[in-house]
C-alpha cells in the first residue's frame, strides 16, 4: 500500500509540469495492474484517477483552442447560407470587401489578397481574406488564396487532428466510444468533463460528445455554465449556429467569462453580423476592462472590414495593455510600412526581434523596412538571415521577390531581373514575380516575352491589377485594341480607382465611337 | 459619329417607294428596311438592349439580309469592345452591298482596332478606290502607316486628309509623326494651325503648351497652358506643367496650391508627387519633401528624376550614404547625364572615397557640355587636393563655358556658385578676369529641356562644396510609362 501511490504521484507531477506523453505512459501501466488490486469501494478509485489523468494528458497533447480554431472549406464559403441579409449595406458585412471606408491604403500602395481585400500583417488559422463566388472559382483558385492553410472541401481539418493522435498511440485507440455508456459518466461529473474533452478535442466525434454533454448538463440542471459553453462549440461544429447562439448567451447569463464572449462574437460574424458581434465585445469589455483578446477581436473585426483605421486604433489599445502582444506589433508594423512610415515600421519589427521571434518573415520584413528606411547596414544581412531561416520554397520565393525590390532600388535591373527569376524557381505560381519580370523585359524591348509573362501573371492571380493594366498599356501600344480594351475592363473590376485605367478605358471608347 | 447617319440617308431612300394606288392605306414599305428608322432612332438614343432586340427581330424577319440592321448591330459591338464580331459583321455587309465604300471603311476600321494594320491599308485602299474625296479613308490610312512607322507616307496621306477636310484629330497624329521622327518645329507649327483651327480643344492647347516648354519659351507655354485650364480646370496634364514651370520661378506656394486642386482626383500620380516634394524641398522643408519623393518613388521604382531629386536633397541634408544611393541607382537608369555624375562625385568626396570621386567628376565633365557647375565642383576639389595645376584647368574650363552660356544670353547663374568661383578666382589668383558681373536675377530660365526648380544649397566657404545641381520636376510625360505596380514589396507575414 505504501508504494501504491508512488506512481500516480509520479504521472500528476508529470501532467502538471506538461509532460504528456511520460503521464501518459505512466498511466497505461497503473492501468494494466489488475483490477482486484485496487480498493473498488470509495466512488473514485486510484483506477478512475489514472483513466482520467490518462484522458487528459492525450487530449492536452493535441489541444487546439476552439477560439482560434476557425476553418472554412468551399462547402461552407459556397454552399451554406447563414447570412440573413444577401445584399447587406455597406459598412455591416464582412462579405463585401470592396467597401473600405477606413481609408486604409489602396492597391496602389498595398498588396492585396483577393479582391481588394489588403494582406494584413498577421496571419492566425482563421484568417479569411475575400471569398470566392462560386464553386469553380473556388477550385481554380489557388488552394491557400483564401485561408491561411490549404483550403478543403469541408473543414477537413478537425478530422486531421484525430487521425494525427491515432499515430501517438501504436495499439489501438485508448477509448472505445462506442463501448462507452455515457449515461453513467455523466453522472460523475469529474471524470465526465475530462472525457468530454477527450472525446471532443482528441477524438473529434462532435456528436457522441454532444451526447455526454447533453446527458451531464440535465445532470447538473443545466445550472453549470460549462456544460452550456461545450454544447455551443459542438453545435458550432455540426454548423448550427443559432443553438449554439442560444446555449452561448443562456451561459453567460450565469457566468461571465472571456470565453464565452469570444465564443459568442464568433458566431456572430460566421452569421456575417460584424456590427454584433462588436456590440458583443464592446459589453464584454465593460465587464473585463482592458481584456486583451476583446480589444484585439474588435481590431480584427475592423480589419476584415477593410477599416484599417479604427483597426490600428484598437490594435494600439491592445500594446498599451499587453506591450508584447505579436499580432498587434506586427498589424501596425504593416501598417506603417505601406502608409509611408518604413521608419516607425522598422521599430515595431524590431521589437518584435526583442522578444525572440526568430523566423523568416520577420527577417524578410526587417530587411524591408530597413532598405525603406535607408538603413542600408542591415538590410542585406537580413534578408540573408531571412534566407537561411526560410522553412519551404515558398518563403524562400518570397524573399527572393523581395530582394528583386531592392535590386530596382539600387538600380541594377540585371540583379533584379535574376531575382526574379528565383523567385519563379522557387515558386512557379508567383504572379508577382510575372508581373516584375515583365517590366523588366520591358524595360528592354522585348515585347513579346513581357506579353507572355503578363499573360501568364494575369491568369494566375486575376486580383492583381497590374498585369492587367500593363498588358493593356503594351497591347495599346501595339494597337491591338481589342486585348487592350478587355485587359483594362479586367483591370477597373480588380481595382475600381486606378486613374490610368480610367484614362486609358476612356481613351479606348473615344477610338471604339469615333469614325 | 457620321456614319450611321450616312448609312441611314443612303438607304432611306431605297426604302420610300413611290405611293400605292390605294390611297387609303398607308405607303407600305419593303419589308426589308422597315424598321432602319426605329434602329437608328435607338441607336442614336444609345438605348442599346432595345436596339438590339428590334435589331434581331428584323433580321429574323429578312432572313439576315437587312443591311442597316447587321450594320448597327456591328457598330454596336464594337462600343461594347467585341471588335472581332463586329468585324465578321461588317463582311456580312460589305458582301451584301459590295458597292459601297461605308461598308468597306468600316471593315477596315475593325482591322485596324484589332492591330491589323496592314490588312486595314489593303481594305482601306479599295475603299478609297470606291470613294476618292473622303478625309477619313486618308486619315486613317495616315495612322495605319504611322503603327508600320512608314513616317512619310503617313505625313503625305494626313495632308491629304487635311486638305480634304480639316480635323483636330488630323492635326494631333500628324504632330505626332512630327514628334517621333524628332522635329520639334515643325510639330509645334502643326499644332499651332490646329490650335488656330479650334482654340477650344484643351488636348491641343496642353500639347502646344507643353512643346513650348520643352523648347524653354515660357511665355508662349504659360500662356497655353493657361488657355487649357480655363476651359478644363482640371486638367491634370496642364496643371502639372503649369505648376512645373511656377516651381521653375520659385512660386512654390502657388504651384502647391495648383497641385492640391488635381492631387485628390489623381491621387497616386509619381510625377505629381515629385513635383510636391521638389516645392517642399524649395521651401526648405526637407523632411517633407523627402517623404513625398520617397512615395513618388515607391509608385515608380524606375523613374531616374525622382531618384536624382532624392538624391539631390539627400545631399542638402548632408546625408551622403543616402545621397550616394539614390545616385547611383539613378544613374544606372539614366547613364548619359553629366550633372548624375557631378553630384555623384560630390558625395564621394563627402564619404571620403577621392579616387572614386575623381573618377566620376571625369564622366561627368566628358558628359557634359554646358554646365559650369560641374568644373566647378572639380576645380574645388582639386584645389582642396592640392592640384593646383588641374585646378586653374577646370576653372578655365568653366570661364569658356560661362562664356558661351553668356553669348547666348542664357544668363542666370546661382548667386552662391558665382561667390564660390570668386573665391575659388581669387585663391588659384585669376579673380581679376572674371566673366560675370553682377547675375541679372529676373529670368532664371535654364538651358534643360526640363523645367527645373532652383536648388537652394547651404553654400559654405570653400572648404566643403559647393552649389549643387538643379531639381528635376517632371512635367506630365508624353509616353505612358509602364508601371512597375506589384512593386508594393511584399511584407511577409509574421506567422507565430
Amino acid at each position: 500500500m505504501g508504494l501504491e501511490p508512488e506512481p500516480l504521484f509520479q504521472a500528476w507531477s508529470y501532467f502538471r509540469r506538461r509532460k504528456f506523453r511520460q503521464c501518459a505512459d505512466l498511466c497505461s501501466q497503473l492501468l494494466e495492474m489488475p483490477p482486484g488490486a485496487q480498493e473498488s469501494d470509495s466512488e473514485y478509485s486510484v483506477f478512475q484517477a489514472a483513466w482520467s489523468l490518462k484522458t487528459r494528458a492525450l487530449t492536452e497533447m493535441v489541444y487546439v483552442d476552439e477560439i482560434d480554431m476557425d476553418e472554412e472549406g468551399i462547402a461552407e464559403m459556397i454552399l451554406d447560407e447563414n447570412a440573413i441579409a444577401q445584399v447587406a449595406r455597406p459598412g455591416t458585412s464582412l462579405k463585401l470587401p470592396g467597401t473600405s471606408q477606413g481609408g486604409g491604403p489602396s492597391p496602389a500602395v498595398r498588396p492585396v489578397t483577393q479582391s481588394g481585400r489588403p494582406i494584413t500583417g498577421f496571419v492566425r488559422p482563421s484568417t479569411q481574406s475575400g471569398r470566392p463566388s462560386t464553386m469553380e472559382q473556388a477550385i481554380k483558385t489557388p488552394r491557400t488564396g483564401l485561408t491561411a492553410r490549404p483550403i478543403t472541401s469541408a473543414s477537413g481539418r478537425y478530422g486531421r487532428l484525430g487521425t494525427a493522435s491515432m499515430i501517438t498511440n501504436p495499439d489501438g485507440p485508448f477509448i472505445n466510444l462506442s463501448r462507452l455508456n455515457l449515461a453513467k459518466y455523466a453522472q460523475k461529473p469529474k471524470l465526465a468533463k475530462a472525457l468530454f474533452e477527450y472525446i471532443f478535442h482528441h477524438e473529434n466525434d462532435v456528436k457522441n460528445a454532444l451526447d455526454l454533454a447533453a446527458l451531464a448538463t440535465e445532470h447538473a440542471q443545466f445550472k453549470d455554465w460549462w456544460w452550456k459553453v461545450q454544447i455551443g462549440k459542438c453545435y458550432y461544429r455540426l454548423g448550427l449556429y443559432r443553438e449554439a447562439e442560444k446555449q452561448f448567451k443562456s451561459a453567460l447569463k450565469q457566468q461571465d467569462m472571456v470565453d464565452t464572449i469570444l465564443y459568442l462574437a464568433k458566431v456572430y460574424v460566421r452569421l456575417d453580423q460584424p456590427v454584433t458581434a462588436l456590440n458583443i465585445f464592446k459589453q464584454g469589455l465593460e465587464r473585463f476592462r482592458g481584456e486583451v483578446t476583446l480589444i484585439c477581436g474588435i481590431a480584427r473585426i475592423y480589419e476584415e472590414m477593410n477599416n484599417i483605421s479604427l483597426a490600428a486604433e484598437y490594435y494600439k489599445d491592445v500594446l498599451k495593455q499587453d506591450n508584447t502582444h505579436v499580432e498587434a506589433i506586427a498589424c501596425i508594423g504593416s501598417n506603417h510600412f505601406y502608409s509611408d512610415q518604413p521608419e516607425i515600421a522598422l521599430r515595431f519589427y524590431r521589437r518584435l526581434l526583442q522578444m525572440g521571434v526568430y523566423n523568416c518573415q520577420l527577417f524578410n520584413n526587417l530587411g524591408l523596412c530597413c532598405f525603406y528606411a535607408q538603413q542600408y547596414d542591415m538590410t542585406l544581412s537580413s534578408f540573408e538571415r531571412a534566407l537561411f531561416l526560410a522553412e519551404n520554397e515558398e518563403e524562400t520565393a518570397d524573399v527572393w521577390y523581395n530582394l528583386g525590390h531592392v535590386a530596382v532600388g539600387i538600380g541594377d535591373l540585371n540583379l533584379a531581373y535574376q531575382c526574379f527569376k528565383l523567385t519563379l524557381v522557387n515558386n512557379n505560381d508567383y504572379a508577382e514575380a510575372y508581373n516584375n519580370l515583365a517590366v523588366l523585359e520591358m524595360q528592354k524591348g522585348h515585347t513579346e516575352q513581357a506579353r507572355a509573362l503578363l499573360q501568364t501573371a494575369s491568369a494566375l492571380a486575376p486580383h492583381m491589377y497590374e498585369p492587367h493594366f500593363n498588358f493593356a498599356i503594351l497591347s495599346e501600344k501595339i494597337g491591338d485594341l481589342q486585348r487592350s480594351y478587355t485587359a483594362a475592363q479586367k483591370s477597373e473590376e480588380a481595382f475600381p480607382g486606378h486613374v490610368d485605367t480610367q484614362q486609358l478605358i476612356k481613351q479606348l471608347k473615344q477610338h471604339f465611337a469615333m469614325l | 459619329m457620321a456614319e450611321p447617319e450616312a448609312a441611314a440617308v443612303s438607304s432611306l431612300p431605297a426604302a420610300t417607294e413611290p405611293p400605292k394606288p390605294h390611297p387609303k392605306k398607308a405607303p407600305e414599305l419593303p419589308i426589308l428596311e422597315r424598321k432602319n428608322w426605329l434602329i437608328y432612332l435607338l441607336y442614336v438614343r444609345r438605348d442599346y438592349d432595345e436596339c438590339k432586340a428590334v435589331i434581331k427581330e428584323q433580321l429574323q424577319e429578312s432572313h439576315g439580309l437587312c443591311e442597316y440592321a447587321v450594320y448597327v448591330q456591328a457598330l454596336i459591338f464594337r462600343l461594347e469592345g467585341k471588335i472581332q464580331e463586329s468585324l465578321e459583321l461588317f463582311q456580312t455587309c460589305s458582301i451584301l452591298n459590295p458597292r459601297s465604300a461605308d461598308n468597306l471603311k468600316q471593315v477596315a476600321r475593325s482591322l485596324f482596332l484589332l492591330g491589323k494594320h496592314k490588312a486595314a491599308i489593303e481594305v482601306y485602299n479599295e475603299a478609297a478606290k470606291l470613294d476618292e474625296k473622303d478625309w477619313e479613308i486618308s486619315h486613317n490610312l495616315g495612322v495605319c502607316y504611322m503603327y508600320l512607322k512608314h513616317f512619310n507616307k503617313a505625313r503625305d496621306q494626313l495632308n491629304n486628309a487635311l486638305e480634304l477636310n480639316r480635323h483636330d484629330l488630323t492635326y494631333m497624329m500628324l504632330g505626332k509623326i512630327h514628334l517621333l521622327e524628332g522635329e520639334m518645329d515643325k510639330a509645334i507649327e502643326v499644332y499651332k494651325k490646329a490650335v488656330e483651327f479650334s482654340p477650344e480643344n484643351t488636348d491641343l492647347l496642353t500639347t502646344l503648351g507643353l512643346l513650348y516648354l520643352q523648347l524653354g519659351d515660357y511665355q508662349k507655354a504659360f500662356e497655353h497652358l493657361g488657355n487649357a485650364l480655363t476651359y478644363d480646370p482640371g486638367n491634370y496634364k496642364a496643371t502639372l506643367a503649369a505648376g512645373s514651370m511656377m516651381q521653375a520661378h520659385g512660386d512654390f506656394d502657388v504651384a502647391l496650391s495648383k497641385y492640391k486642386v488635381v492631387a485628390s482626383t489623381v491621387p497616386e500620380s509619381p510625377p505629381l508627387w515629385n513635383n510636391i516634394g521638389m516645392c517642399f524641398f524649395g521651401k526648405k522643408k526637407y523632411v517633407a519633401a523627402v517623404s513625398c519623393l520617397k512615395r513618388a518613388n515607391y509608385l515608380a521604382p524606375f523613374d531616374w528624376k525622382i531618384l536624382y531629386n532624392l538624391g539631390l536633397v539627400h545631399l542638402t541634408m548632408q546625408q551622403y550614404a543616402s545621397a550616394f544611393h539614390f545616385l547611383s541607382a539613378a544613374i544606372n537608369f539614366q547613364p548619359k547625364m553629366g550633372e548624375l555624375y557631378m553630384l555623384l562625385a560630390v558625395a564621394l568626396t563627402n564619404l571620403e572615397d577621392i579616387e572614386n570621386a575623381k573618377r566620376s567628376y571625369e564622366q561627368a565633365v566628358a558628359l557634359d557640355k554646358c554646365n559650369p557647375l560641374v568644373n566647378l565642383n572639380y576645380a574645388v576639389l582639386l584645389y582642396n587636393q592640392g592640384d593646383k595645376k588641374g585646378a586653374l584647368s577646370q576653372y578655365q574650363e568653366m570661364e569658356k563655358k560661362v562664356n558661351a552660356a553668356k553669348e547666348s544670353s542664357a544668363l542666370d547663374f546661382d548667386p552662391e556658385m558665382v561667390e564660390v568661383a570668386q573665391k575659388m578666382g581669387a585663391a588659384l589668383q585669376v579673380g581679376e578676369s572674371l566673366v560675370w558681373t553682377k547675375p541679372s536675377k529676373e529670368s532664371k530660365s535654364k538651358q534643360r529641356a526640363a523645367p527645373v526648380g532652383k536648388s537652394s544649397s547651404a553654400q559654405q566657404p570653400l572648404g566643403s562644396n559647393q552649389a549643387l545641381g538643379q531639381a528635376m520636376s517632371s512635367a506630365a510625360g508624353y509616353g505612358k510609362t509602364m508601371q512597375l505596380p506589384s512593386g508594393t514589396s511584399l511584407l511577409l507575414l509574421c506567422e507565430v
